[in-house]
């Protein structure tokens, strides 16, 4: 009978006497030392301690409830002593063991760090969701509300209401996409100003970004679709050099304040005074490269004060309310910030591309 | 446009270097897009708005050079000798459409001298990239970049009854062109005509047949002015586009038709040795004068926001031409002739602020106390966005439009058709996102990215009762591996579970109660292996394995997994608010059971028959398998079940007690059998 079996019998089956209560136990120390000395690491030692010291299965529990309290009482002292002696010779073995265990686990050899470790892909914002969040922090800072507006737009809202005449030349500059002979895929976002002017009473401020349409072939610097953010105050004494101040700020805010901003008078049917603003070249600070085809400057945006003839379309009175509005390209602003050279890239979805983003 | 800098010094000084005067102008807001010297000449290219034809011309940049710079304009003077023999007997002049044709004159020239201009003609004509022709032709175009009215010679001889009658086209007349294009012309267009037909397309382009050829000898000029909307309308339905419809539909100096005439009669003497008939045919049926208008210093200010001297607007104003009354509040100002875009006081300040410099306007911020809102569902948005990503999903734009056959295979409504789509690729307007990701998952499986995860969020379109409604949409697609392969991990494949937990991880942003159910109506998943999920009983998503055969067809190496999300749907939804739960004190007890169960049975069902018990908290399925020694019609899964009480520890008896009445049900409810 093994000494595994003998433990769950009552004392008096396996011993009678001192000496043979000493064998049982000896019997039981050298299968732990023989144990103790195949258990490898830290997973085996812990099921080493559970098989002799568990509370209730563990091998030490039995010797203790089937020996020792079976023991009649002249061996009890004796066995009591063997029991305890085993007990804190394996409580001390294990310890020991556990304490050699850390010792190797920190003497052996090190990894190759230099291996890569799994990658966890997290996916990347696109560089126009990017700027575009960029742009509508940097005017939420200055009290603008974000508002976007349809894709789908009626010739009234993308053209007329902007003082753009049927039949006139400036609608030559932005090639159209129609739906319907009314209907239209906007070329800009500046619809937008006078949706929301026709249901909001001055003052106010707005930021609109959204997706616009122009009917041009996809080149490195064309898309069909592409993405603009429209800004507009209206209040009782905005002038110029508030149109000047605001744009000032947002540009120096989104390439820093190094760059310089000059305003080139321009034309827009939907505002008078109108401007072209260019930044100091982002590349060459202004001394001239190939970005900047050598004029240390680069177009960036339309802006101007809003004609009194778009405020005469939504019922505002332009002799108490006057206001400035702009509109900028989100992709530009974009390809500009990261170097992109290719209006494409954007829209391919090449996560080659994207992932440069994360 | 092209200047030629030696030609514009013949109207005004300019001292100054090229690269200077270039400066100037440009912050005048005659924007310089280049400066080059060819053939000895320094030619400055410029990109003139829309709003000045008035400057699309040597004199009219003069008149601009001279405001900037504070000088004076040299107009040429016109010289020429008229022969008694009045020009009204050899040609007469009617206008019968004069809402269109506000003034129409003409000068006859007889025994002209059709030859090769001079060279300095051509030369100047080439650099400014006009072709040359000959003397009579070269005379017209020279005059034109001269001084910016476009003109138009006839060969007199071929007039019939050497008439010119400006008229709307009758039906079923055509005409050939100088081109060689035959139009066929529309009613409501206007012509010039002769006796018999038209001969030339108003303010377009002359016809072939009345063209000055080196048998001409008599010339009748036209100079003219014509309604900007209709030489553009006319213009656009033949898709023309030439020097002179570009001027008359911006709109042209009606007093400038006089003097152009006269400028062409003076040279026709010097160079084609003609002999100017008297008088200028002026046909001019109702006067068009200029107004006064009002210009308040206080609105200067208002729109300026600075006070701009009054002497300093008086000078700007009078070097642009106009002509100014003080008033107590301001001024009274007459425009020039030839500045159509000036109308308003607006008109005027925009003026004097471009002129002044809007560099010289001071920087400011507007006050504002007001308050700042999101975009509708901006905050959701972002949520999802976000989280997508965090999921391991790069973030695409594509094209709103797709293909027609696209639209029909994916979408679930008839798409909005574009009327002039770029290309067929681009017909329609997106009726489902899935395309757009399909296009971008093949784009990079052709490049060798075969593991990609790429979600968008954006609009379809889809006609309604009222017009367009613009659903907004947030798709899912990816395929291949979900972690990229290591050298200690070989990679796991996406999978359906992965695409439905990364749906429900986005759905359950939202508070709604989800349910989810076989997809059946997008007939692009592979069959049985799509979920159709409702929030609160309407559809929100759909998500599976898209259609193997369109996998192949697309040549993708590995099974691709979509997710479309109902946002409209989604944005019903409140976003769900954290709400803070006591952890619990003691530790819950599990048991694991292994059970063979009837092919066919739904984890759902076995959730439902459990039903909720005491302290049950939890049911997972931890294994399932197939085959081996399970039965045929049977599958083994090992269900873990987890109880816990707030209070206090579950005892083993408590436990083994539920585990047997769990076990107990499946067995009579489903046919379960638990294996030992």
């Amino acid at each position: 009978m093994s000494v595994t079996a003998k433990v769950n019998q009552p004392l008096a089956e396996v011993a009678t006497d001192a000496a043979a209560v000493e064998q049982l136990y000896r019997e039981l120390d050298a299968l732990f030392a023989s144990e103790l000395a195949a258990a490898r690491d830290g997973e085996e030692l812990k099921k080493l301690r559970d098989r002799w010291l568990g509370r209730k299965q563990g091998l030490l529990t039995f010797s203790n409830d089937h020996w020792l309290k079976s023991a009649p009482r002249p061996l009890k002292p004796a066995v009591g002593k063997l029991q305890n002696q085993l007990k804190t010779r394996i409580e001390q073995a294990l310890e020991e063991q556990a304490g050699r265990a850390v010792q190797t686990a920190r003497s052996e050899p090190g990894l190759d760090l230099t291996l890569p470790g799994p990658e966890r892909p997290i996916g990347a914002r696109h560089p126009v969701r990017i700027v575009q969040e960029e742009v509508e922090s940097i005017f939420r800072s200055m009290g603008y509300s974000v508002s976007s507006g349809p894709e789908i737009e009626s010739d009234y809202y993308n053209f007329e209401a902007l003082n753009f005449p049927s039949d006139h030349p400036a609608r030559d500059a932005m090639d159209t996409i129609f739906i319907t002979d009314r209907m239209l895929l906007r070329t800009h976002t500046s619809p937008n100003q006078i949706r929301i002017m026709e249901s909001t009473p001055p003052p106010l401020r707005y930021i609109v970004p959204g997706k616009v349409y122009r009917n041009d072939a996809p080149d490195a610097s064309h898309s069909p679709m592409f993405h603009q953010v429209e800004g507009f105050a209206v209040d009782e004494k905005i002038s110029f050099c508030d149109l000047k101040g605001t744009i000032d700020y947002f540009l120096k805010s989104l390439f820093g304040a190094a760059i310089r901003t000059r305003f080139r008078p321009s034309f827009f049917p939907f505002t008078e005074p109108s401007a072209e603003v260019d930044i100091s070249c982002i590349f060459c600070g202004g001394e001239g490269c190939r970005v900047c085809k050598q004029s240390g400057w680069i177009e960036l945006l339309g802006c101007g004060m809003i004609d009194p003839a778009v405020f005469r379309y939504v019922n505002y009175d332009p002799e108490r309310y006057s206001g400035f509005a702009f509109g900028v390209g989100i992709d530009r602003l974009a390809m500009l910030k990261y170097g992109i050279n290719d209006i494409q890239l954007l829209f391919q979805g090449d996560v080659r591309f994207l992932r440069q983003f994360r | 446009m092209k200047i030629l800098l030696s030609w514009l010094r013949e109207y005004v000084d300019i001292p100054e270097p090229p690269g200077q005067l270039a400066q100037a102008l440009t912050m005048a807001g005659l924007t310089v897009e280049g400066l080059s010297e060819e053939h000895g000449e320094t030619v400055i290219e410029f990109d003139i708005t829309a709003n000045r034809p008035d400057a699309l011309n040597h004199l009219g940049v003069a008149r601009e050079v001279a405001t900037v710079f504070g000088r004076e304009v040299r107009r040429p003077e016109v010289r020429f000798t008229e022969d008694p023999w009045p020009a009204a007997s050899n040609a007469s002049i009617e206008i019968t459409a004069p809402d269109l044709c506000a003034r129409y004159t003409g000068r006859v020239a007889i025994n002209v001298n059709v030859t090769a201009s001079p060279d300095w003609m051509r030369r100047r004509l080439e650099a400014c990239g006009v072709r040359s022709i000959n003397n009579v032709a070269d005379i017209t175009n020279y005059v034109l970049l001269e001084a910016g009215h476009p003109t138009h010679a006839f060969d007199l001889d071929t007039l019939e009854g050497a008439k010119i009658i400006v008229r709307r086209a009758g039906p079923g007349e055509s005409l050939t062109t100088l081109d060689g294009v035959e139009r066929v012309l529309r009613p409501e267009q206007l012509v010039i005509a002769d006796a018999r037909r038209p001969v030339a397309l108003a303010g377009i382009m002359g016809g072939a047949a009345t063209e000055i050829s080196r048998q001409t000898r008599n010339v009748l000029i036209e100079s003219a002015w014509f309604e900007p909307s209709s030489i553009r309308r006319t213009a656009r339905q033949f898709g023309m586009h030439t020097e002179a419809s570009h001027r008359f539909e911006r709109g042209a100096d009606i007093e400038a038709a006089p003097w152009a005439n006269d400028r062409i009669a003076a040279y026709l003497e010097q160079l084609a040795s003609a002999t100017i008939l008297s008088g200028l045919i002026d046909a001019y049926p109702a006067r068009r004068a200029r107004a006064a208008i009002g210009l308040r210093r206080s609105a200067v200010r208002r729109h300026l926001g600075v006070e701009i001297p009054a002497a300093e607007v008086e000078r700007i104003l009078a070097a642009l031409g106009f002509r100014i009354q003080g008033e107590p509040e301001g001024w009274q100002v007459t425009p020039p002739t030839a500045r159509l875009d000036i109308e308003r006081e607006i008109d005027l300040i925009e003026e004097i602020a471009r002129v002044y410099g809007h560099d010289k306007f001071p920087p400011r911020l507007p006050e504002w106390g007001g308050h700042a809102e999101e975009a509708e569902n901006g905050v959701p948005e972002r949520r999802l966005r976000e989280t997508a990503r965090a999921l391991g999903y790069d973030e695409a734009v594509t094209y709103g439009f797709i293909a027609a056959g696209e639209a029909e295979r994916f979408g679930s409504w008839p798409a909005v058709a574009v009327r002039n789509p770029l290309s067929e690729l681009y017909s329609v307007m997106r009726n489902s996102a899935v395309p757009g990701l399909l296009h971008a998952v093949e784009w990079n499986s052709n490049r060798g990215q075969h593991d990609v995860r790429l979600c968008e969020v954006g609009r379809l379109y889809r006609a309604v009762k009222e017009g367009f409604a613009e659903p907004p949409v947030m798709a899912l697609a990816a395929t291949g591996r979900v972690r990229p392969a290591c050298w200690n991990d070989p990679g796991k494949l996406y999978d359906f579970w992965e695409i439905k937990s990364d749906v429900l991880t986005l759905l359950r942003l939202f508070d709604g109660r989800l349910g989810l159910e076989p997809e059946t109506e997008a007939g692009y998943y592979r069959p049985g292996h799509a979920a159709h999920i409702t929030a609160g009983g309407r559809a929100v998503a759909r998500c599976g394995e898209l259609d193997p055969a369109l996998q192949a067809e697309r040549k993708l190496r590995h099974p691709v997994f979509l997710a479309e999300v109902w946002l409209d749907v989604l944005y019903g939804l409140p976003l769900r608010q954290p709400k803070f739960q006591a952890l619990p004190r003691v530790p819950a007890v599990d048991r694991d059971f292994s059970l063979l169960l009837p092919e066919g049975t739904r984890f759902e069902q076995i959730v439902e028959t459990i039903g909720e018990r005491p302290y049950l908290v939890r049911l997972e399925p931890m294994e399932i398998f197939r085959g081996g020694p399970v039965p045929a019609g049977k599958y083994s899964l090992l269900l873990r079940a987890v109880w816990q009480r707030d209070d206090t520890t579950l005892t083993d008896e408590e436990v083994n007690e539920y585990a047997r009445r769990l076990v107990e049900t499946l067995e009579q409810k489903l046919g379960a059998e638990q294996r030992r």
